[in-house]
């Protein structure tokens, strides 16, 4: 299993959002209300930068909000800059297609520094 | 591989094009210049009719404003070459001012030259026709024609009026066929009272961005096509940008059917429609259908284009829904129809140098 040390806990403070190097990948990484999390910087669309996009919150409308327009969840959300497709931070799901789904990585704090492990088992155990 | 990039995009601002323009419109760009205008949206010079709030959450718009952050930019995606279009002036064709809308045609054109071809070597551009005069276009395309980078005639496709198949446009085909020029026909989101981008009834992007591009394609193809321009101007070229190409067979097969039932009143046309464009028109990939299974865009392309001849890679870069060139790439064809399609075809059809160590592996 590889777990990479990425810094103190204070460079990701609450809201923040960093790329961070772990060997020859790079990985998005989200404080969402002191909560981390941690996706690959590749949009599975084209392959372009993810985690350079913006974050945004979820625009729905269904029949569970009467029809009327919500945003809900603001910051959860991270747009691909190169085409604006979104996934959900937390579980890495596309909220337009299942056709790309990005793994999420498994993001601890030890002793004061945030660590990522790369082990796709503890992944997916969040998902 | 050798990449040519059918379509890419620059930055003309009134600004940018003021000092290019004849008086008395150059003092015309420059108070457009003071505003404070938005993407694709500038009165009197890109002139839209935006309808919707601002939605947040959406992927920033891109604009390239120098030949060199062209340059760096293309080498970035993989690109050797390109093939320039203009950013607001896609909205040129419903300008209503003729005299105005002359000279900034001029203006664009003279930019074009000044500030990005003659800039980077690999860097051709469109010359922009002006639909609104007809006459002064045809000599412009005799005068910039001249150019050696000048690659294509764009015809300015959303919102014009009327349809591209008109015969008061004879004078641009009979130009762009002297000189040896293909005409690019090129669309946009725009909303107008111009059939077919009367858009105003979508309620919200999505629905006039997924109508808007390929209608106004089949419009002026089939405009084209019903007075005969193919037929009348048997060597002129036509190119095809920034409608995907799954409209293309559907296009084909409607025309070819209602050719055969009503050929007596196209006479002109000496062979099914078909024939013209498996003869002479081209068509740009972006932005590229992405089907579940992507073999069905391969079979999607050899309905019209058995050989992969006649069909171009363009990025649109650096717009919103560019494609990357592994767009191309990754699909399940053979490898030297990726070449073609690539670059090799958009080479020869705009007569662009082939690397030497290119050209040797093909022969």
């Amino acid at each position: 299993m590889a777990v990479y040390e990425v810094g103190p806990v204070e460079d990701f403070p609450v809201g923040s959002h960093r790329v961070v190097n772990l060997g020859k990948i790079e990985v998005g990484v989200y404080n969402l209300d002191g909560s981390l999390h941690a996706l690959p910087n590749f949009c599975p669309h084209q392959q372009g930068p993810l985690c350079a996009g913006n974050t945004a919150g979820e625009w729905n409308c269904s029949i569970k909000t009467g029809w009327l327009t919500h945003y809900d969840r603001p910051g959860e959300i991270v747009v691909c800059p190169w085409h604006g497709i979104e996934f959900d931070i937390t579980d890495g799901h596309c909220l337009s297609s299942p056709r790309y789904k990005v793994r999420t990585y498994s993001v601890n704090v030890v002793e004061g520094k945030v660590t990522i492990s790369t082990d796709r088992a503890v992944a997916s155990s969040k998902e | 591989m050798f990449i040519v990039d059918a379509d890419v995009h620059v930055n003309d601002t009134p600004g940018a094009l003021a000092p290019y323009c004849g008086k008395p419109w150059r003092e015309s760009l420059e108070e457009l210049a003071k505003g404070m205008w938005g993407y694709l949206d500038i009165p009197g010079f890109a002139p839209s009719l935006k309808l919707d709030p601002p939605i947040i959450g959406g992927h920033p718009t891109r604009s390239v404003n120098t030949a060199a952050d062209m340059r760096a930019e293309l080498t970035e995606l993989g690109i050797d070459a390109g093939v320039i279009f203009p950013d607001h002036l896609l909205l040129f064709a419903p300008l209503p001012h003729i005299e105005y809308a002359t000279e900034l045609s001029h203006a664009y054109n003279r930019w074009l030259i000044g500030e990005w071809l003659n800039k980077e070597p690999h860097l051709y551009g469109a010359m922009l026709a002006c639909p609104q005069n007809p006459e002064d276009s045809a000599r412009s395309i005799e005068e910039y024609g001249r150019e050696e980078k000048i690659v294509a005639v764009y015809l300015p496709t959303a919102g014009v009026n009327p349809l591209w198949g008109h015969r008061k446009y004879d004078p641009i085909f009979a130009a762009a066929e002297a000189m040896n020029l293909p005409v690019a026909l090129h669309s946009v989101t725009l909303v107008s009272p111009a059939f077919p981008c009367n858009i105003d009834q979508f309620e919200n992007h999505f629905g006039r961005q997924v109508v808007s591009h390929a209608f106004g394609m089949m419009a002026n193809f089939t405009s084209i096509m019903h007075t005969g321009v193919p037929a009348r101007f048997p060597n002129l070229r036509f190119v095809f940008t920034e409608a995907g190409v799954g409209w293309v067979p559907y296009l084909q097969w409607r025309m070819d059917r209602y050719y055969r039932e009503y050929r007596r009143v196209v006479p002109f046309l000496e062979r099914p429609p078909s024939e013209y464009i498996r003869e002479r028109m081209w068509f740009a990939t972006q932005p590229v259908e992405e089907p579940e299974d992507p073999m069905h865009l391969v079979e999607t392309i050899k309905h019209y284009d058995p050989d992969f001849t006649r069909t171009l890679f363009a990025s649109d870069w650096p717009h919103h829904d560019f494609d990357h060139p592994r767009a191309i790439k990754n699909l399940p064809m053979p490898s030297d129809a990726k070449e073609r399609i690539l670059g090799l075809n958009a080479a020869q059809l705009f007569n662009l140098p082939v690397p030497q160590a290119v050209a040797a592996e093909v022969r």
